[in-house]
């Protein structure tokens, strides 16, 4: 049970992780709270499917391929969904907006890819060892994006020019930063960390334009819990998370496992509502 | 001879009679086409059903109709595609019967769409045979004029639980479903059916049906003792779960449930073909291989027909396409004997005993208008599908 319970949580706890630092990836960059995060993980389980088992690719070319896609919809997600409404007053219309774009993406795979979950492909032909590579695949590409994304914000000119634009980004634009273009790259970035989300739990997952909405939700509480923008605090919340998830199906069962999920949930925010890790922000007046 | 008023009067007066009398009626309505408004899902997200019982439907029609029709007169078909949307299905029942006035209606073909149309149907005193399995969907004081061709759910449920308990002999049942309405609603109405039937319920639960790990939920029922799983569920990834984790534990427990247990669907999703193995889904008798692998003799005759004519199925079940030619032609038997008004059509159903179709036997009477006998609803080995039909499974005898 201990090891059902380690294995299983950790690998869906990294793939929530990830889905929870593709929304602060767009949301750092922008204030913007997209809600197509789950839809760029759902995305990358079904093109993942299509592109390696429908299209015989390998999975190597699969990968890019998919990654690739999941930038161009970041793009399209900022051009269409975010841009326009941008500079309207009310905030919540772009969290809308965002929603109304993820839904229309996921109606439109659901009629083209249909609404039953197909098989993903094994990525890597060996044989289960000790840890499958269902597990350990997401766990990988969890802390291959959180090393990846601490040499970028840390090491690089533009992931500096990131973190100006998240910490001010007025100040940052009287400084010459290009914010559009540097928002449009943000975007791009998050479609490849969705993307990539879905394409390392997809063995987990399936491929299922119904892990959408799974994804959206479970993805948005590591963010909650470790405080909007906090990679760090996404990636403890997002294990907690599929840690506590797994343990509550074995301990408690049935719809009531999700039950106990909601319940610390609300009970977290009760208590903490800006995360564990998140710092309660001054308010300008 | 003068032609007086009185004269003229009298003679209109007859011509309008005899026009108005039953002489002249059956002479319109035999050089009208017999029209019967189909309502298939062929595109969206359920049109896997609609599309095969709509090759039935329209081979049914063709030979009808090559055969010099219904008395002389021929059939038209007007199909509307639904598009597995409950709206469309309601504008097009108002097409069909305030626009194209057709006799009778067959269809929709999805219970989504079924619970929408029949009342429109039923206000507009149309008669109407469907297919679709939710209980509600035929009440003869509601609907007196709507008929169904193929099992409620309460049948599927029962068969399930007959073969559960009284062919396999197990008495210690797991039955689980996703959080589905579908799912959700299945559950609660098989369990008091089993214990009825004096089963104990080794576990019951829903699970949400996202959940990529079922092993805890079967860990549960195996340490409850459960000797049967029933799956209820339409979800293929849900369905393929419970049987990966099944075999991944290496027990040997019968899966006995719903239809999609054997679909293409699941099977893509089984991580073993030997996951399949002890797994039996609802099907019917009249379209199912016995022991000796032989269709019944209807059957095998029908679908050595579709392979003459190179109707395709590959892609689909037998019991479909059967179901499909069987509407047509019980209402052109029923039109040839009763005409083609609401209450002769009504009438005639409702006195039809043993009919008998490719995919059923229908008997109908005026208090029950649901017309699939219990007997001819089993389950079949969910792993055996050649040629779009299924083995029946153990122990139903020869």
């Amino acid at each position: 049970m201990l090891e059902s319970i380690v294995s299983y949580g950790l690998a869906v706890g990294a793939v929530y992780a990830l889905i929870g630092i593709t929304y602060n990836v767009m949301f750092t960059a922008s204030r913007v709270f997209s809600f197509t995060a789950g839809m760029l993980g759902m995305l990358g389980g079904v093109l993942g499917a299509l592109f390696i088992d429908r299209m015989g690719m390998p999975a190597i070319v699969g990968l890019l391929l998919v990654l690739a896609c999941g930038a161009v919809i970041g793009v399209i997600t900022e051009i269409v969904a975010v841009r326009p409404v941008l500079r309207s007053i009310e905030q919540h219309l772009y969290v809308l907006s965002t929603l109304a774009f993820a839904l229309l993406v996921a109606q439109f795979t659901a009629i083209e890819w249909g609404t039953d979950a197909s098989p993903f492909p094994r990525l890597i032909p060996i044989d289960e060892g000790l840890l499958d590579q269902k597990f350990w695949i997401p766990m990988l590409a969890c802390a291959a994006t959180v090393l990846g994304l601490e040499f970028l914000y840390r090491r690089t000119l533009i992931g500096r020019a990131f973190l100006a634009i998240a910490e001010d980004s007025y100040a940052a634009r009287a400084l010459g930063l290009p914010e559009v273009r540097l928002r449009l790259a943000s975007f791009a970035l998050a479609g490849v960390i969705g993307a990539l989300a879905g394409f390392a739990g997809g063995e987990m997952l399936l491929a299922f334009f119904g892990n959408q909405s799974i994804l959206n939700f479970y993805g948005f509480v590591p963010v909650a819990l470790g405080g909007m923008g906090n990679n760090r605090g996404a990636v403890v919340g997002g294990l907690l998370l599929g840690l506590f998830q797994q343990a509550a199906n074995f301990l408690v069962g049935g719809i009531f496992a999700s039950v106990a999920v909601f319940a610390v949930f609300i009970v977290v925010l009760l208590l903490r509502p800006e995360g564990f890790a998140g710092a309660s922000g001054a308010r300008r007046v | 001879m003068s032609v007086t008023r009185r004269k003229v009067l009298a003679g209109s007066a007859a011509g309008a009679a005899s026009l108005a009398s039953g002489l002249a009626s059956p002479a319109i309505a035999a050089n009208e086409p017999l029209r019967i408004g189909f309502l298939p899902a062929l595109t969206g997200p359920s049109s896997s059903t609609g599309v095969a019982m709509n090759r039935g439907t329209e081979l049914a029609v063709k030979e009808i109709n090559d055969a010099g029709g219904i008395n002389g007169r021929k059939i038209e078909l007007i199909v509307r595609d639904t598009q597995s949307d409950a709206t469309k299905a309601v504008n097009a029942i108002a097409e069909l019967t305030h626009r194209q006035k057709v006799h009778v209606v067959w269809g929709p073909l999805n219970s989504g769409e079924t619970l929408a149309a029949t009342p429109l149907c039923a206000r507009d005193g149309i008669p109407m045979i469907q297919p679709c399995w939710v209980d509600t969907l035929i009440d003869v004081k509601k609907y007196p004029m709507a008929f169904r061709n193929a099992p409620t759910n309460m049948q599927i449920g029962n068969a399930a639980n007959h073969y559960v308990m009284d062919v396999l002999k197990k008495k210690k049942v797991a039955v689980i479903g996703d959080n589905a309405g579908y799912a959700t609603a299945t559950v609660a109405a098989y369990v008091p059916l089993l214990k009825e039937k004096g089963a104990t319920i080794a576990y019951q639960g829903n699970v949400d049906a996202a959940n990529p790990d079922l092993k805890p939920e079967l860990l549960r029922m195996r340490d409850a003792g459960a000797e049967a799983i029933m799956p209820w569920s339409v979800n293929a990834g849900f369905l393929a779960r419970i049987l990966n984790a099944r075999g991944a534990m290496g027990w040997d427990v019968p899966v006995v449930g719903q239809t999609t247990l054997g679909s293409g669907q699941t099977k893509a999703l089984l991580e073993k073909p030997e996951n399949w193995e002890k797994v039996y889904s609802n099907n019917f008798k009249n379209c199912c291989y016995d022991g000796s692998g032989k269709l019944p003799e209807k059957a095998a005759a029908f679908r050595e027909k579709l392979a003459k004519l190179k109707i395709d199925m590959s892609d689909t079940l037998l019991w479909w396409i059967a179901v499909g030619y069987d509407a047509p032609t019980l209402i052109a038997e029923t039109v040839k004997a009763a005409g083609d008004t609401p209450k002769g059509i009504t009438g005639y159903w409702n006195k039809l005993t043993n009919w008998g179709g490719i995919y059923a036997s229908l008997t109908f009477t005026p208090e029950q208008h649901n017309g699939l006998p219990d007997a001819e609803v089993v389950m079949c080995q969910a792993n055996s599908l050649k040629d779009g039909a299924f083995n029946i499974a153990p122990g139903y005898g020869a």
